[in-house]
């Protein structure tokens, strides 16, 4: 999991690294138009080119057969059955380059979550810290220790325990702009969470810190995983929901990034040769 | 495409870029209406309640100096009120330059002629029409509407059609707001999501609180806490998608530790941790009505205890103003430009949860919490609405004047019921500290006054305390005017259920309103019509003449005939006689709903404990200018031809004020 994560990662962390401190409208284009390329040539090396194109005329063929017998309802079910069927071959032509293509683009999804999903904590902001425990703890039993690492984070609350849940939280508030953390001390270990209160715009934000080696780790590849034998299971900090601003309008960024990811994909095919 | 094509394309898609990249540079503001820049301007501050008598007393002790400076710049003086001198009707009053016999609102209430129900006078609800029904689902044809009730052209529409522009902040009465280009946000009457004037919900497990089966303004819910977990529901507008429109609700949890005081409440996509005694902030809910549709809303929590017994309140829920499910403000963007700059805010007409107060959801410390928050979201808005008036008219308002003396009165005056000598020494500055903080809101308004801006400050009226309740259909059992179907039943029924009307001459509906049971208008008229004007001057009479046994003093102080009190042509709907209460009286809890209770009078034992349901002599309100003015007992309907005038406008001959300047 960490070498997949740590491929993906550095990918994104490179594209996007010109343009941190910007506006996340630049990385989003840039990201947009490299995956856009990328997925491009992926599908004319992968994809049955000659066959699309066939089909393509054949569709449009039987569009133009529709038109000139437009009277003839017989024709006219006919050329409809053949688009259809044209349709399920077309399909079945991109079959494969779309097979190949979804897990990268499923894990870049999860890098860019990092980068776009989330913003960070600004001051008098109020978020909560969660901690999931594993399931031979009892949050009531454990002695768990939260430190602030400085004024600049307030834990405003005594720890709230859901046995039910496993879970210990505690709400806290931002004071300061900057990166601050906690420390959680239980059973002789240590864990740090990292809490981001910067002002930059596009940066990389992790919401939850998971164990080593789990299937939760490859979707949540944000920090440094916690060791297997740890007590704790995640920890998290709800940080806002982000959302891309279009003259007001906020978008969710993965609309705006399959938005940008087709317009670049339909620009640049001529120019790369590739049938659609 | 062309490879020209392409690099345009790729220019536009860059430019675009650039602009998406800077965001949304313009804040969403509303544009101004009419002319940039006038020769007068006028800044109009709205305190409702205020009393002469205490701002006079505060003045003189120095500690209200905006009010002293503007008093020595120019006028202060006593402002006649409406008859009757509710909010409603007052601020009608000074709307319309009118009084209720041509505006229409004579009481927070009226009623239906035909077969005796009640209704709010300001606002009507219409088009409710045709529907279709499959299955379980209901297909309106037609959407409901509000209709602004009151008669008579708003002072802003007249500013409008001469291309005055006007800013109006939460003026009472004007919801649905009035037709115009004018920036104006509702006030006074704005219900909640549920279309009422603001149900709070309360969750506990005290099974002691649960036994008054009925809280006015609230839900009581019994909880239960399992496995230091509640699950509760919220209820929210009834779902008009459905069969028999049972209530929209939003299921959600309480998770309780075991041993600490705090609570995590999660609800729809939220989780908050509270500690007790914690306000929540305002958190947006939604409730689905059919996969298409739902209805927005935002509301407050406030853990009031986690141990012995489970407390929660939740604020009744406001319309949302970033995106209001009806109308709160024109143009529609005002509230949602407000709501940007601001966050949610309080959008319910009256927003000081008084019932919650009154019913000991909240207690005095978290009440006063809750309107401390109302004010200081006023005080925002104000400086934002002070800081860019550049020309026209800035009306705005503040109700915590009014819903403070209504709720504190009774740590004013040693003898009333409900006064405690401990709670007098924790609480009794609350007045006098709400109008310290309204003189600084004046100050402000003063500091931005150039030579050219009027100031007027004013109230709608005054306050007194309430002491003694006088239910007037009881009294009118009592004279002989009002007829049980069963005496046995007497206390149990409102609205009229156990009343006898083939043999009833009058009733009384609403705060100050008294009507006949007139032939032809009431839907089982007794008195012919022949008979109303001397029935109508008996039963006046004999109500100026009836002494509390307790006190000797006359609760009524006047009674007055709407022949006599109003002008205009809707006199006709007015009530038949009008209650002016005297100091110390009000009408009781039960008399306007149409209850007729064992007692004719009663001492007041709620923390409501002020009021100005009086005659208006005894309550009223106050006018401030930084100019002279030329009439020493003006009204509140003087005051619009008042403002008309600073812009050389002509008052409409429908208006019955003349200016004072």
């Amino acid at each position: 999991m960490s070498i997949i994560n740590i491929f993906f990662g550095k990918l994104v962390e490179w594209i996007l690294f010109p343009f941190r401190g910007m506006s996340p409208w630049v990385g989003m284009i840039v990201l947009s138009l490299v995956t856009g390329i990328f997925m491009l040539l992926v599908f004319r090396l992968t994809s049955n080119q000659k066959g699309i194109k066939s089909i393509k005329n054949k569709i449009k063929a039987h569009i133009l057969e529709l038109r000139l017998f437009q009277d003839n309802l017989k024709i006219s079910l006919s050329s409809q059955g053949k688009i259809l069927k044209c349709n399920l071959k077309y399909i079945s032509c991109t079959m494969k380059p779309m097979l190949i293509m979804i897990i990268p683009l499923i894990l870049i999804l999860i890098q860019m979550n990092l980068w776009f999903g989330y913003k960070s904590f600004s001051p008098d902001q109020t978020a909560i810290l969660k901690v999931k425990l594993k399931d031979n703890y009892n949050p009531v039993e454990t002695d768990i220790i939260l430190i602030p690492s400085s004024s600049a984070i307030i834990v405003e609350t005594l720890p709230l325990r859901i046995e039910e849940e496993k879970e210990i939280d505690w709400r806290f508030s931002v004071k300061e702009n900057g990166v601050h953390h906690f420390d959680l001390k239980i059973g002789g270990w240590t864990i740090t969470k990292t809490v981001d209160a910067t002002t930059s715009h596009l940066r990389k934000i992790s919401t939850i810190k998971v164990r080593k080696n789990t299937l939760d780790q490859l979707f949540n590849p944000g920090e440094a995983p916690l060791l297997k034998d740890s007590p704790i299971k995640s920890i998290e900090l709800t940080y806002p929901n982000e959302s891309m601003n279009l003259f007001g309008w906020h978008i969710h960024w993965i609309i705006v990034y399959f938005a940008l990811s087709v317009i670049f994909g339909f620009a640049f095919k001529g120019l790369f040769g590739v049938e659609i | 495409m062309s490879k020209i094509k392409r690099r345009e394309f790729l220019k536009m898609g860059l430019a675009a870029g650039s602009m998406m990249a800077a965001g949304s540079s313009s804040d969403m503001i509303t544009r101004v209406f009419g002319k940039t820049d006038t020769p007068k301007k006028m800044i109009i501050l709205g305190f409702d309640g205020v009393d002469p008598h205490l701002l006079n007393m505060w003045m003189k002790a120095g500690k209200l100096p905006a009010f002293q400076k503007l008093q020595n710049q120019g006028t202060f003086t006593k402002l006649r009120t409406s008859l009757p001198p509710q909010s409603p009707v007052a601020w009608s009053n000074f709307i319309t330059g009118m009084n209720p016999g041509g505006h229409g609102i004579f009481d927070f209430m009226s009623r239906n002629p035909e077969d005796y129900s009640p209704d709010f006078s300001s606002a009507a609800i219409t088009g409710a029409g045709k529907s279709i029904t499959i299955g379980n689902l209901v297909l309106p044809l037609s959407s409901e509407k509000a209709v602004q009730q009151r008669s008579g052209k708003a002072f802003w529409q007249i500013l409008e059609d001469h291309d005055i522009p006007a800013t109006v902040f939460k003026m009472p009465g004007n919801y649905p707001p009035e037709e115009t280009d004018q920036r104006t946000i509702s006030g006074m009457n704005t219900p909640d999501v549920t279309g009422s004037y603001g149900i709070y919900n309360y969750y506990t497990t005290d099974y002691a609180d649960l036994q008054n089966s009925s809280y006015a303004g609230g839900n009581h819910h019994e909880v239960y806490v399992i496995g230091n977990r509640v699950d509760a529901k919220l209820p929210g507008p009834d779902n008009a998608f459905k069969k028999g429109a049972p209530k929209a609700t939003i299921d959600f949890k309480v998770f309780l530790d075991p041993v600490n005081p705090v609570a995590k409440i999660v609800i729809q996509d939220q989780e908050f941790i509270l500690n007790e005694k914690e306000w929540s902030g305002w958190k947006k809910i939604h409730f689905n009505l059919i996969p298409t549709q739902s209805i927005k809303g935002i509301c407050m929590f406030y853990l009031k205890q986690v141990r012995p017994e489970f407390e929660l309140y939740v604020s009744p829920i406001n319309v949302d103003p970033a995106d209001p499910a009806i109308p709160i403000s024109t143009p529609p963007n005002y509230s949602k430009e407000l709501a940007k700059r601001f966050g949610p805010f309080f959008t319910k007409g009256l927003p000081a949860d008084t019932h919650a107060l009154d019913n000991a959801a909240l207690d005095d410390e978290s009440f006063l919490e809750q309107e401390n928050m109302i004010f200081q979201e006023r005080q925002d808005m104000f400086e934002y609405e002070l800081a860019r008036f550049e020309s026209g008219v800035l009306f705005y308002y503040v109700s915590s004047t009014d819903q403070r003396q209504h709720m504190f009165w009774r740590l004013l005056d040693k003898s009333h019921p409900k006064y405690d000598e401990k709670l007098a020494r924790e609480f009794g500055s609350t007045i006098e500290n709400i109008y310290s903080r309204v003189d600084f809101l004046l100050d402000q308004a003063i500091q931005k006054a150039d030579k050219d801006t009027v100031i007027m400050v004013l109230s709608d009226h005054g306050f007194a305390s309430f002491r003694r309740s006088f239910n007037v259909n009881t009294w009118l059992k009592e004279a002989g005017y009002h007829k049980l179907i069963n005496d046995w039943k007497q206390g149990e029924d409102g609205l009229f259920m156990n009343t006898d009307w083939s043999r009833t001459k009058a009733y009384a509906y609403g705060l100050n309103s008294l009507f006949i049971n007139l032939k032809g208008r009431e839907g089982e008229g007794l008195v012919h019509p022949n008979e109303k004007e001397s029935l109508t001057r008996e039963i006046a009479r004999k109500l100026e003449a009836y002494k509390d046994p307790k006190t000797g003093e006359h609760p009524i102080l006047k009674a007055y005939t709407a022949q006599e009190a109003y002008q205009g042509p809707l006199v006709d709907q007015a009530p038949d006689i009008v209650l002016g209460y005297n100091r110390g009286y009000r009408v009781s809890w039960s008399s306007p709903m149409g209850s007729i209770s064992k007692n004719i009078m009663e001492d007041n034992e709620e923390k409501w404990s002020g009021d100005h349901m009086a005659s208006p002599e005894v309550v009223p309100g106050i006018l401030l200018m930084n100019q002279k003015i030329n009439n020493m007992s003006p009204a509140l309907y003087d005051l619009t031809p008042t403002i008309l005038k600073v812009f050389n406008i002509k008052p409409p001959s429908s208006m019955i004020g003349k200016s004072i300047i």
